[in-house]
C-alpha cells in the first residue's frame, strides 16, 4: 500500500509539465493563420484548428500525458506518455493546416503557434526527464535516435505536413535546401575533420613538450574568444589577397568572400577543443600505467597506440564532440559572407521577417547538432572500456 | 644471476645512487631496504634501464645490460610497482598477456600461459580472465600485477614496494604467496621496500641503503649479529633484534630429544612462533611433530633463548 | 602577472581606446583595402557610440542571465528542487545545441527588429553556461565540508551563503565569463537585426564590398572580446586567490 501511494504521489517536475500542458491547451493558439505569406497572422485555438475528432484525440493524449507526468514516477511509463503526446500533436498540426486554410487557396499560410510549441516542449521535457532517469546504455540511445529520425522522416515523407507554411517554404526551394544542406555539412564536418587531423598530432606534441603546450593553448584560447563574424572578417582580407596573388589558391576555389574564410575560421575554432582535450586526456593517463608499460618493454609507439591513446580516447572524443556541435551551429554564420549553409535561409528569413523561412534553416541546424551530440556521447560511453561497469 | 657493479646515478650535483655494487645469486631474493629518498627505487630502475646510469654497469647472467636493446631487455625482466599500473582498458587476461604478445607468442600459447598463471595465483580463470582491473579487490589486483610480470617467464623479477598498497592482513598473505611461488619457479627477485619486517620475511640477502650509499649487503642473520654501521643497527631496531633472529631459525634446527606435554608444535614453525606459544601456554617445553603428525622431539624455552643471543 | 604580459595588455587596451575614439588616425592602415575611393574608416556612425551600445546590450543581458541562472542553479540544488536536477542538466545539454543565431532569428518575428531580439537572444543563450557552472560549482562542494558546516550548527541559509556560494564562486565566475564571450559574439550578429553594435561595421563592409570596413570591424570586435575575456579572467583569479582555494578552470 505504501509503495502504491509513493508511486502515485505528486511529482514536482511532472506537475510543472502538466501545468505547461494545461496552459498550452487552454490559453494559447494552436496554429496561426495568415491569408498570405506577408500579412500578420491570427491565432486559432485548438478547438477551431482541428476537426472534432482531431481535437478530441489531441486533448485526450495531452491529458493522459499530463496525468502520467504528474502522478506516475516510473520513467518508462512517462517516456511512453511523452511519445504518445508527440505522436498526437505532430501529425495534428499537419492536419490542422489543411483544416484551417480555405480549400483551394494557394496563398494561405498556416504555421504552428505558441500552443503547439508549448505542447511539443512539454512532451520533449517529459521525454528528456524520463530518458535522464532511465540512464539508457549507449546502444539503446543510438537506437532511440534512429527511431526518432525514422519517425520524423515518415512524417515528412507521408505528406502529413505538406500544407504547413514551413513545408511550403521548403517546396518552393527544395533544390537549394539540399544544396545548402550539403554545404552546411561540408563546412562543419570538413572543418572538424581537418581540425582532428591537425589537432591530434599537435595535442600529442603539446603533451610531450611543456613550452609548446602553454603557447599553443594560449593562442587557441585567444582564437576561441574572437566572435565568429569578426574572425570571418579578419580572414577575408588575407584570403582575398591569397586568391588574387596565388593562382593555385584561386584555382582551388579560395576566394576572399565565400566558403573559404568560413571553413578556415571553423577549423581554427575547433582546434582548441581537440588540442586541449588531447593534452588533457593524455595527461590523465595514470603515471603507474605508463611506468608499467615502459617497464614491460613497450616502445614509445606501442605505449602511445596501445595504452595512452585508448585511455585518452573518451576525453579526446569529448573534445571532438564540442568542436562538432559548435561548428554545426556556427556554420550558420557562414551565410553572412556568402559561404552558404542553412544560415542562408535564416538570414533570408530575417530579411523578409518570415519566421517559417528562419525555421527552415534553424530546425535542421538544431536537429543536426542534437543528433551529433547524441551520437558522440554514445561513442564516448562505448570507448570508456573498463572505466566503469559496462553491464 | 645479476651483478651490479659500481652503479651510480647523479642528477646535476646530487648523487642519488652512489657507487653501489652487489650480486644476487640465481633463484635468490634480494631485498633493498632504506628510508625514503635512499635511492632504492632509482637503483631498481637502473637494472631495467628505466633510469640511465651515470656510471657503472649491470650484468644479467653475465651479459652487460647496455649491450641489449632497451625494450628487449625489459621483455626479459619482470617489473611490479606499487600501484601495479594495470591497464584499466584491458581485461585481466589481456593485461597478463601483454609481454607474450609483444614477443609475438602464438595465440594458443598465450592463452595457455594466462590460464596457468591465473591458476598459480589462485584466480579462477573462468571468473577472472574477462574482468577489468577496477572490478578486482586490491589483493586480486596485486596478484594480477605479479602474474603479468611473470608472464613471459623472466629469469629476473624487479619489485618496487609491491605490497605497499595492501592492508596488513592481506599483505602478509600476499608475501607468503610470493615466497611460495618464487620457491617453485626459482625466479631471481630484487625487491625494494621500506618495511624491515618485509625485508626479514622475504630476503635471502638484504641490502641496506642510506642516502644513495649501500651500507651493508648480507644475510638477515649477519645483519642482526654484525651490523656494519650504527645506522644499520638502528634501522634493524634494537628492541626487535632477538625476535627477528628467532624468526630466522626453524624449530627443526633447534630440536631436543625427548618429549613434553601439551599442544604440539610443527617442525617447520619458527623459533619465534614456538616461543610465543610457550609463553602463552605458560609451559617450559612443548612436543614437536612433523608435517604428518609423528612425534619428532621437543622444544624448550631454554633452548630457544640460546638461539636468540647475539653471541652463542 | 609577468611584466611583459602587463605591458602587452596595457598596449592592447590603449590601442583599442585610441581606435574607437579617433579611428581617423589609423586610416593609413586600411586605405590599401578600400577600393574605388571608398572611405577607409567607417563613416556611418561613431565607433565609440557603437562600442558603448554593444557593451551595454551585453552587460544588461549578462546581468539578467546571471541573476536568473544563479537563482535557478541554487533552486535545483536545494533538497526540494532536487527533482528538477536531471531535467535541468538535460535542458542545458539540449539548449547548447541551439546556435545563438537561431535564437536571434526566431526572436525577430516575435518582437520586431532592433535591440529587443538581440537582448532576448543574449539573455536566453547566456543563461546556459552560467546555469551549468552554477550547478557544477554547487554540486562540487565536498560532502565533508557541508557535513562539517552542518555539525557546527550552520542552518541551510548560512551554509549556502557562507560555504557553498563562496566555494562555487570561481566556477560561477568562469561561467559568467564564457557567457559574456558568447554574448559579445551574438551581439555582433545582432547587427543583422538592426541592433546597434560593432557588427554594423562588418555588415556594412560586406554589403558595400568594402574590405577596409570588414577588417577594421573584425579587428575591433576581436580586440574587445580578447580584452574583456582577459580582464574577466583576471577578476576570477583575484576572486579565487583566497587561502586554500584553487581557481579552477571550469569547462
Amino acid at each position: 500500500m505504501a509503495s502504491l501511494r509513493a508511486s502515485l504521489s505528486l511529482d514536482r517536475v511532472g506537475a510543472v509539465i502538466a501545468v505547461l500542458i494545461g496552459v498550452a491547451l487552454t490559453a494559447a493558439p494552436f496554429v496561426t493563420y495568415r491569408a498570405n505569406r506577408i500579412v500578420a497572422g491570427e491565432g486559432r485555438m485548438l478547438a477551431d484548428a482541428l476537426p472534432p475528432a482531431g481535437v478530441a484525440a489531441v486533448v485526450l493524449a495531452a491529458i493522459a500525458a499530463a496525468a502520467c507526468a504528474a502522478l506516475i514516477r516510473r520513467p518508462a511509463i512517462r517516456l511512453a506518455a511523452a511519445a504518445l503526446g508527440l505522436c498526437a500533436v505532430f501529425p495534428a498540426v499537419g492536419v490542422s493546416a489543411g483544416f484551417v486554410a480555405p480549400a483551394g487557396n494557394g496563398f494561405a499560410r498556416v504555421s504552428p503557434a505558441l500552443g503547439f510549441w508549448l505542447l511539443a516542449l512539454a512532451f520533449a521535457l517529459l521525454a528528456a526527464d524520463a530518458l535522464m532517469r532511465l540512464r539508457l546504455g549507449p546502444w539503446v540511445r543510438l537506437a532511440a535516435l534512429a527511431a526518432a529520425g525514422a519517425a520524423i522522416a515518415l512524417l515528412l515523407l507521408s505528406g502529413a505536413w505538406a500544407d504547413l507554411s514551413l513545408m511550403k517554404e521548403y517546396a518552393g526551394r527544395a533544390e537549394s535546401f539540399w544544396r545548402e544542406a550539403r554545404q552546411h555539412l561540408w563546412l562543419a564536418l570538413g572543418s572538424t575533420g581537418v581540425a582532428c587531423l591537425v589537432g591530434l598530432p599537435l595535442g600529442m606534441l603539446g603533451h610531450r613538450i611543456r613550452r609548446l603546450r602553454t603557447a599553443l593553448l594560449q593562442v587557441l584560447n585567444i582564437v576561441q574568444t574572437i566572435p565568429s563574424i569578426a574572425l570571418f572578417g579578419i580572414l577575408i582580407a588575407p584570403l582575398g589577397y591569397l586568391a588574387a596573388h596565388v593562382p593555385l589558391a584561386a584555382a582551388l576555389g579560395i576566394r576572399g568572400i565565400g566558403a573559404a574564410p568560413a571553413f578556415v575560421a571553423l577549423f581554427l575554432y575547433s582546434l582548441l577543443p581537440v588540442v586541449a582535450n588531447t593534452i588533457t586526456g593524455l595527461g590523465q593517463v595514470p603515471a603507474a600505467v605508463t611506468d608499467a608499460a615502459r617497464g614491460m618493454g613497450m616502445s614509445a609507439r606501442q605505449r602511445l597506440v596501445e595504452v595512452e591513446l585508448p585511455l585518452a580516447l573518451p576525453v579526446i572524443l569529448a573534445g571532438i564532440r564540442i568542436a562538432l556541435v559548435q561548428n554545426l551551429g556556427m556554420a550558420t554564420i557562414a551565410a553572412l559572407i556568402g559561404g552558404g549553409g542553412f544560415g542562408t535561409f535564416v538570414f533570408q528569413g530575417i530579411g523578409q521577417t518570415a519566421i517559417d523561412l528562419v525555421l527552415l534553416g534553424a530546425i535542421p541546424t538544431v536537429a543536426l547538432s542534437f543528433a551529433a551530440a547524441i551520437l558522440l556521447d554514445a561513442l564516448i560511453d562505448l570507448t570508456q572500456r573498463g572505466a566503469h561497469d559496462r553491464d | 644471476m645479476i651483478e651490479i657493479e659500481r652503479l651510480t646515478k647523479r642528477y646535476g650535483a646530487t648523487t642519488v645512487v652512489d657507487d653501489v655494487s652487489f650480486r644476487v645469486e640465481e633463484g635468490a631474493i634480494a631485498v633493498v631496504v632504506g628510508t625514503s629518498g635512499a635511492g632504492k627505487s632509482t637503483l631498481l630502475r637502473m637494472i631495467n634501464r628505466l633510469v640511465a646510469p651515470s656510471a657503472g654497469r649491470v650484468l644479467v647472467d653475465g651479459e652487460d645490460t647496455m649491450a641489449i636493446p632497451e625494450d628487449a631487455l625489459r621483455h626479459r625482466i619482470g617489473y611490479v610497482i606499487q600501484g601495479y599500473g594495470l591497464f584499466p582498458h584491458r581485461t585481466v587476461a589481456e593485461n597478463i598477456a601483454t609481454v607474450p604478445r609483444l614477443l609475438g607468442w602464438e595465440k594458443r600459447r598465450i592463452a595457455a600461459r594466462v590460464e596457468e598463471l591465473l591458476d598459480l595465483f589462485q584466480l579462477d580463470p573462468g571468473e577472472f580472465a574477462q574482468k577489468f582491473p577496477h572490478q578486482l579487490s586490491g589483493g586480486q589486483q596485486q596478484r594480477v600485477g605479479v602474474a603479468r610480470a611473470l608472464a613471459a617467464k623472466p629469469a629476473l623479477l624487479l619489485m618496487d614496494e609491491p605490497f605497499g598498497a595492501l592492508d596488513p592482513v592481506i599483505r602478509s598473505r600476499a608475501q607468503d604467496d610470493l615466497l611460495a611461488i618464487q620457491r617453485r619457479l626459482r625466479t631471481t627477485v630484487v625487491l625494494v621496500t621500506h618495511d624491515m619486517n618485509e625485508a626479514f620475511h622475504l630476503g635471502d640477502r638484504i641490502a641496506v641503503m642510506d642516502r644513495g650509499r649501500l651500507l651493508q649487503y648480507a644475510s638477515p642473520g649477519e645483519l642482526l649479529l654484525r651490523p656494519a654501521e650504527a645506522f644499520v643497527e638502528q634501522l634493524v631496531g634494537t628492541a626487535e633484534r632477538p625476535f627477528r633472529l628467532l624468526s630466522l631459525t626453524k624449530v627443526g634446527e633447534a630440536l631436543e630429544p625427548g618429549h613434553a606435554e601439551g599442544e604440539p608444535i610443527l617442525l617447520s614453525a619458527t623459533l619465534r612462533d614456538a616461543l610465543s606459544q610457550l609463553v602463552w601456554l605458560g609451559r617450559e617445553a612443548l612436543p614437536v611433530v612433523d608435517a604428518a603428525g609423528a612425534p619428532a622431539g621437543r622444544i624448550s624455552i631454554a633452548q630457544i633463548l640460546r638461539h636468540g643471543r647475539a653471541l652463542p | 602577472m609577468s611584466r611583459r604580459a602587463f605591458v602587452l595588455r596595457g598596449l592592447a587596451l590603449l590601442l583599442f581606446v585610441a581606435f574607437v575614439t579617433a579611428p581617423q588616425l589609423f586610416a593609413f592602415v586600411f586605405e590599401p583595402l578600400a577600393a574605388n575611393r571608398a572611405p577607409a574608416i567607417y563613416n556611418q556612425g561613431s565607433l565609440l557610440a557603437l562600442t558603448l551600445s554593444h557593451l551595454r546590450t551585453v552587460a544588461l543581458a549578462t546581468l539578467a542571465s546571471t541573476v536568473l541562472a544563479v537563482a535557478l542553479g541554487i533552486l535545483v540544488t536545494r533538497p526540494w528542487g532536487q527533482e528538477f536536477l536531471p531535467l535541468s542538466r538535460a535542458i542545458v545539454n539540449i539548449g547548447q545545441t541551439f546556435p545563438p543565431v537561431a535564437v536571434l532569428a526566431i526572436a525577430v518575428p516575435l518582437v520586431g527588429f532592433g535591440e529587443k531580439p538581440a537582448f532576448i537572444a543574449l539573455f536566453l543563450y547566456g543563461l546556459l553556461p552560467i546555469f551549468e557552472n552554477t550547478l557544477t560549482g554547487l554540486t562540487g562542494v565536498s560532502p565533508q565540508t557541508l557535513e562539517a558546516a552542518k555539525g557546527m550548527g550552520l542552518n541551510a541559509r548560512q551554509r549556502l551563503l557562507q560555504v557553498e556560494l563562496p566555494l562555487a564562486l570561481p566556477v560561477i565566475l568562469a561561467g559568467i565569463r564564457l557567457s559574456v564571450i558568447i554574448s559579445l559574439g551574438t551581439a555582433t550578429i545582432g547587427s543583422t537585426v538592426a541592433a546597434k553594435g560593432l557588427g554594423e561595421v562588418i555588415i556594412a563592409g560586406l554589403q558595400s564590398n568594402n574590405l577596409a570596413f570588414v577588417l577594421q570591424g573584425g579587428l575591433v570586435v576581436a580586440l574587445m572580446a580578447v580584452l574583456i575575456h582577459d580582464g574577466l579572467g583576471l577578476a576570477e583569479r583575484m576572486a579565487a586567490r583566497k587561502p586554500g582555494r584553487h581557481g579552477g578552470e571550469a569547462a
